[in-house]
């Protein structure tokens, strides 16, 4: 039962045919893992957050800094030099005091993926590197986590929902092997502008909802991509790959 | 046998006339690999993240076919 407060709360969207009391209720029910407190996971935190997912979590080891700022929403000036996840759980909490904000201040990797993302319904990948959409797509396809994977550069971005087993997983698409010269030879930091990830990152929050609410349809077997200098978006057909080294055994 | 190919990400500042995401009809000789079509194109290979024909993953050696849809991506891995 929603109690008066979130019934005054989350009106607007309770009053929609695809939600009511009922799916709000399955909002509340709801727990995401967000990987990254940066750009794009600032704005589906955010989002979840206002819109009323019960449990978010949140993975970061690092701390705000002054350059983060011009897309990291969730942060502040006030914060520089605070753990990211200490800042965003300030943040989310005082947006909506309602719902319960897990913290893990550690880098994902093979070691701790799986023991965090099996308490999660639904994990969404919001990081900077590939390294770590390796480790989070392995755990997620071995756990049968759905993932939403979201990416930016510059003025560009895209995004995808993988049901493993159902569609194509990151590793289909990308696979590992093929991004090792890209990997060895990026150098400095990724160009981003403001808004781009903010895009990508309601996006990423809306295929979370949908996948709670179970209404719509989710980005599986195809990929959103968006150029933000003619705001414009694209859908991309994307296919399992046989024999992928992640996913392939699955049905 | 002609074949279509989209740019993302920055990758259509390499191709003179060519637009983020709008379909280029190329002509191409049978036996055509993507990395050739890349060649003709001028576009690095380096600068190419990833590659996927009818939406399926590909490898430069890949020979194209009739119709093939070739989309080309950067590294786009920031967050
Ligand atoms: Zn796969």
């Amino acid at each position: 039962m929603l109690t008066e407060k979130q019934r005054a709360r989350y009106e607007r969207q309770i009053i929609l045919d695809e939600i009511g009391e009922e799916g709000q209720q399955r909002l509340a029910s709801g727990k995401v893992l967000v990987i990254g407190a940066g750009g794009l996971g600032s704005v589906s935190a955010l989002y979840m957050a206002a819109g009323g997912v019960g449990t978010i979590g949140i993975v970061d080891d690092q701390v705000v800094e002054l350059s983060n700022l011009q897309r990291q929403i969730l942060h502040n000036t006030d914060r520089i030099g605070t753990l990211k996840t200490t800042s965003a759980k300030l943040t989310l909490s005082a947006l909506n005091p309602d719902i319960s904000i897990d913290t893990y201040n550690v880098r994902l990797d093979e070691e701790n993926a799986a023991q965090i993302i099996s308490g999660y319904d639904i994990v969404v990948s919001a990081l900077d590197n590939q390294e770590t959409r390796y480790v989070v797509n392995s755990a997620c396809v071995s756990l049968r986590k759905p993932l939403v994977e979201g990416a930016v550069r510059g003025f560009s971005g895209l995004l995808m929902t993988i049901l493993p087993g159902k569609g194509p997983c990151y590793c289909c698409i990308f696979p590992k092997s093929s991004c090792d010269p890209y990997l060895t030879g990026l150098i400095g930091p990724i160009p981003v502008f403001t808004t781009t990830p903010g895009i990508i990152g309601i996006l990423q929050a809306q295929e979370v909802f949908k996948l709670l609410l179970k209404t719509g349809t989710p980005l599986v077997k195809e990929m959103l991509i968006y150029d933000g200098l003619t705001s414009s978006f694209y859908h991309q057909e994307v296919k399992r790959m046989p024999g992928c080294s992640c996913c392939g055994s699955l049905n | 046998m002609d074949v279509e190919v989209r740019v993302f990400g920055g990758l259509e500042n390499l191709i003179p006339g060519a637009r983020f995401g709008q379909d280029i009809p190329l002509e191409v000789q049978e036996g055509c690999s993507v990395g050739l079509l890349l060649n003709r194109l001028a576009i690095p290979q380096e600068k190419v993240f990833n590659m996927l024909v009818n939406g399926c993953h590909v490898t430069a050696d890949a020979i194209l076919k009739k119709g093939d849809r070739i989309s080309l991506f950067p590294a786009i891995g920031g967050g």
